[in-house]
């Protein structure tokens, strides 16, 4: 069963210039896949993953996500499923500097809204020993290293159980130890729990090792 | 409706830890809406203390409703009765010849002492005479009023600086005078002057007392004797009465209850309205600028407070786009700033209005003496709860106008527009 299908794609910039990003992408992905998306500097893969992870509206063509069409909904509706389906892991990590680590990752949960607060805290604090930045759980965001923050951001997006978690570089911050537990946690996610992955990297063994690699260049899929 | 609610608690929360995290920030937000409306409240009391002191000295020597009698001109002329279906006209038409009391007074005043509107009603007899001492003659009125109601409807025995009321009200052929007068004449209490009616009698009399009521009009003309002695002067009846002075509970009633009296006793009326329609013109006024001064005071704060909620919100611009992409939706976004520009508001504003009442209480307590108003010993403050309820209602809709206006501006924008820039 496809999570995901994109189809006809295109995405134009205007400012400086109008000038187009993605040409006519389409690709599908299935649920409980771990795909990679590579390619150059500028070829729009960060583009894309910000089109599919619904926070970017302008576009053209369609884009399904577990059997919804995306294109035409309103910021509200599109919030609501990005809370409950979409985990996203920004490449600079992205967390609210004057909250501490647990509730950054407790936040998405509170919003669900779906399970008590106390039960909430348990399961960030799981999550942040599974990723080993535990003992920072009661320490401001602003104040932890660039990887340690990472490590807490892909916590977050893993709070909610999403259908898909998404990862613009996900690893970009972490040294190779810390890379491949998340590594590990990302193929586990999609094996155990028929999690979808889909990550932006340029880690050429990352991509490697992952179920399956779309290549972008110029706006375009040469190989997916 | 759970959900709605834990959310709106949830926003809440964000917003407590921002306002915590910036706590300076937040302080000096709130004490800029705290002196804004600090200043509305003591600029407007003090405004307005001010005018209704002076508007005070003034109709507390006027009373509500007065009725009396006028020479009139015949609406109906003999030959309009004599030929009804012609066309009469009559030149130079001179007045009736009426007397000037009023029919029935004393039945009209135990009328109006059993009306539920009326506060109380005083007889009153008043007459131009001459005061004469010595080779001087001066041209005055002289009022004959129930010296005891008298003091009920305007507190007259306050007004008194020398000699006594008590005196005036016992003693027959005693009056009161005005101080402008009695300098005019140099006399004082105790002394004697001589009184000349229109229809020639002269009549010696004592001044009793001295009054002042800070109206120079008043206090250069007037005096006041007991009904009893000025109807002994003009040698009328004791049911003779010119004028019926009425305090209603509630002024405003008096217009209306002029009209219905003079159709019923069938007298001339006027009303305090009447009678100072320039001074409550010119109340008009000062109240425009009163509001004028207070709305560009509220204004100016309103600009900082607004200011400083913008500068707020737009440095926590990324921190938006970041809520919303893990899925705050664009209203909780608003809630966020809502409630953290709520409780600013809030905060400034009760605070404000604290610091504003005391600021007006110790000015109403700085003392001031002066020789024209005798009944002011301290600056005139207002304490209305109106002013209160204005000045809170603005601290919390500007501030939430304030906080609202860029919270949607930065909640409508999708979360990638803001993270690259």
């Amino acid at each position: 069963m496809n999570v995901l299908e994109v189809a006809n794609l295109n995405k134009y910039f205007n400012e400086p210039v109008r000038n187009q990003v993605l040409k006519n992408v389409g690709f599908q992905v299935e649920r409980g896949e771990f795909v990679a998306i590579t390619g150059k500097s500028g070829c729009g893969k960060s583009t894309l993953l910000y089109l599919l992870s619904t926070m970017d509206t302008d576009f053209e063509g369609s884009i399904m996500i577990d059997g919804e069409q995306m294109k035409g909904k309103t910021n509200r509706w599109l919030a609501a499923f990005r809370n409950r389906h979409i985990g996203f892991v920004f490449q600079f990590h992205y967390l609210l500097p004057e909250f501490t680590s647990l509730e950054n990752v407790m936040l998405p949960a509170r919003k669900l809204g779906e399970y008590p607060v106390g039960e909430i805290e348990q399961r960030a604090m799981q999550l942040l020993k599974l990723l080993n930045v535990d003992g920072q759980a009661l320490k401001r965001a602003g104040l932890l290293s660039g990887g340690q923050q990472q490590r807490v951001a892909i916590s977050r997006a893993l709070i909610n159980d999403p259908l898909i978690v998404m990862g613009d570089e996900p690893t970009g911050n972490l040294d190779s130890a810390n890379g491949a537990t998340v590594f590990g946690l990302f193929k586990e996610l999609a094996i155990e729990r028929k999690q979808t992955v889909l990550v932006v990297t340029h880690d050429e063994d990352f991509a490697r090792r992952a179920d399956r690699r779309i290549y972008m260049a110029d706006g375009s899929i040469l190989d997916a | 409706m759970k959900k709605r609610l834990t959310n709106i608690a949830l926003s809440a929360s964000i917003a407590a830890t921002y306002m915590r995290a910036k706590l300076r920030q937040t302080l000096v937000a709130t004490a800029g809406v705290a002196f804004g409306i600090t200043v509305f409240i003591f600029m407007v009391s003090f405004i307005q203390g001010t005018n209704e002191y002076t508007q005070d000295v003034v109709f507390q020597q006027s009373p509500h409703l007065r009725l009396f009698n006028e020479v009139q001109i015949a609406d109906q002329s003999l030959l309009d009765r004599r030929f009804p279906r012609m066309v009469n006209v009559v030149h130079h038409q001179k007045p009736k010849d009426i007397l000037l009391n009023l029919k029935d007074a004393n039945q009209a005043l135990e009328d109006l002492a059993g009306d539920p509107r009326v506060q109380a009603a005083s007889g009153a007899i008043n007459t131009q005479v001459f005061f004469r001492l010595g080779s001087s003659s001066l041209n005055g009125k002289l009022n004959g009023v129930d010296l005891e109601k008298e003091d009920q409807l305007f507190s007259l025995s306050g007004k008194v600086i020398e000699g006594s009321y008590e005196e005036a009200m016992v003693k027959t052929n005693s009056i009161l005078m005005g101080t402008g007068l009695a300098k005019l004449l140099n006399v004082r209490t105790g002394d004697q002057v001589v009184v000349t009616t229109e229809k020639g009698g002269n009549f010696p009399v004592i001044v009793a007392g001295i009054f002042k009521t800070g109206l120079t009009d008043i206090d250069k003309q007037q005096c006041y004797a007991s009904t009893k002695t000025v109807q002994k002067l003009l040698g009328a009846p004791a049911s003779y009465l010119t004028e019926i002075k009425v305090k209603l509970l509630d002024k405003e009633l008096a217009p209306e209850m002029s009209h219905e009296l003079q159709a019923r006793y069938h007298y001339q009326g006027s009303d305090w309205k009447k009678d100072n329609a320039s001074l409550l013109e010119g109340d008009v006024l000062r109240k425009m600028i009163v509001y004028g001064v207070a709305g560009t005071i509220l204004l100016v704060a309103g600009f900082g407070i607004f200011n400083i909620l913008t500068m707020m919100i737009y440095e926590k611009m990324k921190e938006i786009a970041i809520l919303k992409a893990t899925g705050f939706s664009d209203s909780d976004v608003k809630g966020i700033f809502l409630t953290q520009a709520l409780v600013i508001g809030a905060a400034g504003a009760v605070m404000g209005l604290a610091f504003g009442f005391l600021i007006s209480y110790a000015v109403s307590k700085v003392p001031f003496n002066s020789d024209v108003m005798i009944t002011l010993d301290h600056l005139p403050v207002s304490f209305k709860p109106v002013y209160y309820i204005t000045g809170f209602t603005f601290g919390i809709l500007t501030t939430a106008l304030s906080g609202y206006l860029p919270s949607r501006k930065a909640a409508k924008m999708d979360p990638i527009a803001i993270l690259r820039g």
